[in-house]
């Protein structure tokens, strides 16, 4: 059972890989956009999904990366590669720095907190004229989708990987400890602190690489966009979606989700936020624990299990 | 001398917009622990309610309030009743989801019904001021202050010394007591939430009157509204006056002397603050 | 039974080819766009899609557009960027990319203008675009990109050219731009202006986009007691600055607005409010500029309100006169080549109801602007590029004495 469902994932995998061969101009850039998510998804996972603590700042770490690759690439005419690794610096810097005091709070104050601080980056960042202030910065154009596809897969196989390799190691079952009863974890000699801010800073790093990616690709950024709020739901309601807490839960939310999101952006316009409004609010009251418990569920339940959800989470 | 006075004054005179503004978010999430992102977008729903009160009717925004707030209640009870009591027990941070998606959903709604177009509410007093020697007060953010601190202490005192006060609180604390006391849960957090929205609604009121209106503004209220619930401390209703007086001031002094693009600087930073010195808040028990 | 199927299988035959993206007519030259439909730039984002599709539409009716031998309808493929620069990026280069379109039209606003030029830059495909007039967009040698709103940076030249001639003459001014690309240019080119024209800057303050408050700024102004207000800013801001000075009683003796006061729902939302705010236009209906499809801009005025139930301005104008340049371009070069019609609109000069059309080496044109004012709730052009054209009203009084 193991290995047919490996083999199942190694020819996805492939076909994946070889679409920038079979597929349209518009497939390779829907796959980007896509494929980016996915690893934001992911990356929240780890922090959100296994650690408990639903992160409203990552997308802090997300304008980090890209400001990162945009100053390195714009201002010091620095390669791409540097620019990333500067990116990563800068968001392991900061999920050290401000990651300690914020993962103190509990609940809903961490994610107002996190919230927060993407606000203050957002407007410390249109101060500084080395980020091109307010009117942000536009990169050198590089027409090479193929490369941007290739390195977008990479990533997600990257942090997919990475949470895979998680959940067989003590970190990964401290994390989910943690989630499950914090004092409890610290009272069976877990590290809590540490083990939060390396979540924190690991979410932040594959968050950060995938804001380089997309910087470079769509070759520009400006505060706004750089610490958009809605890509952090975004990337919660994926994960949330999909399954969190789970391997490839994340990965078949982002994919679900931004399939029929861009069918309606392209067709219908000015449905397409409101559909977005729409499918959280139904996600949330009907499937709170994503895709992958409907999988599950489903075959026992069938469609009594939405009732069921309904019936445990209402007043 | 004059300049710090008059920023001074400018500052206590936004920070009791904000106070109205933060009135009812602070209320259901104190209270109910609903943390509702769309608060914003129902300042927004109420603001537009009262420029169509004025501009069809004629009904002077100030004295439409009860009206304006009265509606948006009915629209909080049958959200809180229709909607969000579905969500109540599960996660906390499944209401931040639900309540985001609902603002996304109502400023979309607004725009189609409303269109872009932005709207100001204009009654003819609306520039006048009064003057305190070199001081200007412009009277309809004076009207706003004034109003605030009467539903401040009104809820103040609804929720301390009241019967339905009470009640609501001991449901939100102890859900299973209540209800063997005979209170219906059900109806009494609709009510609460209708109670936060109908001032919600008020508060759109007030902000049609000093600013202008569109459907895009709820974003940044539910923020700044956040910022102050926070910043204030969510044990004690006096505690939004608090913290919008505090935001007030500390923009209007930033503005003025460090930099006009580091307003939103201030704000959110010193929100971060408070939740990493002091997440309980200024007039909030330290647990 | 099978009626209904039939139908509901034409019906999914359709949706789908319209989700292919399947032109109606095969022939047409498709002109691409992403605007503002939705979202906070939304109220001028509309005057481009009503400026594009009015100009289309009245080139069709005149038989469109020669190339080479064959006569050429255009037509135009528009999406809605939600006001959200990302969107708007990633819409061009689905422009290009899946409904390989012929050849790009604008978005409004500088900032969307500066990113969305990459993608024309980056697949090499002219972009004539009427919404961004920051000096930025055309200072990054980029060969496809040409505007037709004259630079920012000299947005408040014959505004200043006039302060000279005003009596009793001011001396201080004040500098308020928000922190946007286009803002930043102005305030950047009209520095210099200011200084050879002998002004004090007393203040000069750069603020947040979108800001809502007014008030410490405006107290500063008052304090500082100067004497003319420069404000490079966004509509709702403007709004809320003039509503904000009258009810702090702050009345310089003039201030000059970079928009709003050419539209006329802005000054219909401040009604008597707006009384003595200047601004500037590089265009104005007047029937002097004659135009090949149009008649003349007076006649194109009345044509648009007719249709579209409001008044044009400037942006319509602008839009307007990028179709006409791409209709020209592709005449003279006789074929859509990409290539061509690009080396086409570099050398266009003509006229038209926008004025001429001619575009600058870096791909900008260059309008003189036209101080207009509002008095007695009418638009009025006060100063242009050949001295006083009415009488302006100054200095500003007090707010309680109008």
């Amino acid at each position: 059972m193991k290995a047919l469902w490996l083999v199942l994932v190694l020819l996805a995998l492939v076909a994946l890989a070889a679409l920038p061969w079979y597929g349209s101009d518009v497939l390779i850039q829907f796959g980007i956009s896509t494929l980016l998510l996915a690893v934001l998804a992911q990356g929240w996972n780890i922090i959100g999904g296994y650690t408990g603590y639903a992160s409203f700042g990552n997308s802090v770490f997300y304008g980090l990366g890209a400001y990162g690759v945009a100053i390195a690439m714009v201002q010091w005419n620095l390669s791409f590669g540097f620019g990333m690794a500067f990116g990563v610096v800068l968001a392991v810097v900061f999920a050290f720095l401000l990651g300690i005091p914020v993962l103190r709070l509990k609940g809903h104050y961490f994610a107002i907190a996190t919230l927060a601080l993407a606000q203050v980056m957002a407007a410390i960042v249109s101060n500084i004229p080395l980020a091109g202030q307010n009117i942000g910065l536009v990169l050198p154009p590089l027409n090479n989708d193929r490369l941007f596809y290739e390195l977008s897969l990479g990533l997600l196989v990257l942090a997919t990987l990475t949470v895979f390799w998680l959940t067989r190691r003590k970190f990964g079952f401290g994390l989910i400890a943690i989630r499950e009863n914090e004092e409890g974890a610290a009272v069976m000699g877990v590290n809590t602190t540490l083990y939060k801010v390396l979540a924190f800073a690991l979410s932040g790093i594959f968050t950060a690489l995938a804001g380089g990616i997309h910087a470079y690709w769509i070759t520009f950024l400006d505060p706004e966009s750089a610490f958009d709020i809605s890509l952090n739901v975004k990337m919660i309601i994926m994960a949330v979606f999909g399954g969190p807490g789970t391997i490839l839960g994340p990965v078949v939310g982002a994919f679900v989700l931004s399939a029929i999101s861009e069918v309606l952006s392209s067709e219908v316009t000015s449905i397409a936020g409101l559909f977005f409004g729409v499918v959280v609010v139904a996600a949330v009251v009907l499937m709170p624990r994503g895709v992958a418990d409907v999988i599950r569920r489903f075959r026992s339940s069938g469609w009594r299990y939405f009732a069921e959800n309904i019936k445990a989470h209402r007043l | 001398m004059d300049l710090l006075a008059q920023i001074l004054v400018n500052g206590i005179l936004l920070g009791g917009l904000y106070a109205v503004m933060a009135l009812g978010l602070a209320l259901v999430w104190g209270v109910l622990n609903i943390v509702n992102l769309a608060h914003g977008a129902f300042i927004m729903l109420g603001a537009y309610l009262s420029w169509h009160l004025f501009t069809y009717l004629g009904i002077d925004p100030f004295l439409g309030l009860p009206i304006t707030a009265i509606v948006m209640f009915g629209v909080g009870y049958g959200v809180q009743r229709g909607l969000l009591n579905l969500v109540v027990r599960a996660p906390m941070f499944n209401t931040l989801l639900i309540t985001f998606g609902l603002e996304v959903v109502l400023t979309y709604l607004a725009q189609l019904a409303f269109s872009a177009d932005f709207r100001t509410i204009n009654p003819s007093y609306a520039g006048s001021h009064v003057a305190f020697g070199p001081v200007v007060i412009p009277l309809a953010r004076l009207m706003a202050f004034g109003i605030a601190i009467v539903l401040t202490v009104g809820m103040w005192v609804f929720l301390l010394r009241t019967k339905l006060g009470r009640a609501i609180r001991a449901t939100a604390q102890n859900l299973v007591a209540a209800r063997l006391y005979g209170v219906e849960p059900r109806h009494l957090y609709a009510m609460t939430f209708g109670i936060g929205i109908g001032l919600a609604g008020a508060a759109g009121g007030l902000y049609g009157t000093v600013s202008q209106i569109n459907p895009y503004i709820g974003a940044t209220l539910t923020a700044k509204s956040f910022a102050i619930a926070i910043i204030g401390g969510l044990d004690n209703p006096l505690g939004v006056l608090v913290g919008g007086l505090v935001l007030g001031i500390i923009e209007s002094l930033t503005v003025a002397y460090v930099g006009a693009t580091f307003g939103d600087v201030a704000s959110f930073g010193v929100l971060v603050l408070v939740l990493i010195v002091r997440p309980s808040g200024i007039l909030g028990k330290t647990a | 039974m099978s009626r209904a199927m039939t139908r509901f299988g034409s019906a999914l035959l359709c949706a789908a080819l319209t989700a292919y993206g399947l032109p109606a007519f095969a022939k047409d030259i498709v002109l691409g766009a992403s605007v503002q439909l939705t979202g906070s730039s939304a109220n001028t984002g509309r005057y481009y899609r009503d400026a594009y599709q009015f100009a289309i539409d009245k080139i069709n009716e005149k038989g469109g557009v020669k190339v080479g031998d064959k006569q050429e309808k255009l037509a135009l493929k528009l999406y809605d960027n939600q006001s959200n620069v990302n969107l708007s990026v990633r819409q061009y280069v689905q422009l290009v990319s899946q409904d390989k379109v012929d050849l790009l039209l604008g978005p409004f606003a500088s900032n969307f203008a500066l990113a969305d030029s990459a993608i024309s830059e980056k697949y090499k495909i002219p972009m004539v675009q009427g919404g961004g007039a920051s000096d930025q967009i055309f200072s990054r040698g980029f060969k496809y990109i040409f505007g037709t709103l004259a630079p920012a940076s000299n947005y408040f030249g014959s505004t200043v050219e006039m302060l000279t001639k005003l009596d009793p003459k001011p001396s201080k001014v004040a500098l308020l731009y928000a922190d946007d690309a286009f803002d930043v240019s102005v305030a950047k080119g009209t520095r210099p202006l200011l200084k050879k024209a002998g002004l004090t800057i007393a203040m000069d303050e750069r603020y947040t986009s979108n800001a809502s408050d007014f008030n410490s700024l405006l107290s500063q102004i008052k304090n500082a007691n100067v004497d003319a207000v420069l404000v490079a800013g966004h509509e709702t801001e403007i709004l809320n600055f003039i509503r904000q000075a009258k009810s702090l009683a702050v009345a310089p003796k003039m201030y000059s607005f970079t928009v709003g006061v050419p539209s006329a729902d802005f000054r219909k939302a401040l009604g008597k409010d707006a009384d003595y705010a200047f601004g500037m236009t590089a265009w104005l209906p007047s029937a002097k500029l004659k135009d090949k499809w149009f008649g003349d801009a007076a006649q194109f005025a009345q044509d648009y309100k007719a249709k579209f139930g409001y008044d044009p301005d400037y942006h319509a104008a602008s839009g307007v006169a990028d179709v006409e340049a791409i209709a020209e371009a592709i005449e003279a070069a006789g074929s859509t080549d990409h290539q061509k019609v690009r080396d086409a609109i570099a050398k266009l000069n003509f006229p038209s109801l926008y004025g001429t059309i001619a575009f600058a080496e870096n791909g900008q044109i260059d309008l003189p602007q036209t101080v207009i004012q509002v008095q007695d709730e009418k638009l009025v052009p006060v100063y242009d590029a050949n001295g006083f054209v009415e009488k302006p009203k100054y200095p500003m009084p007090a707010w309680n004495a109008r």
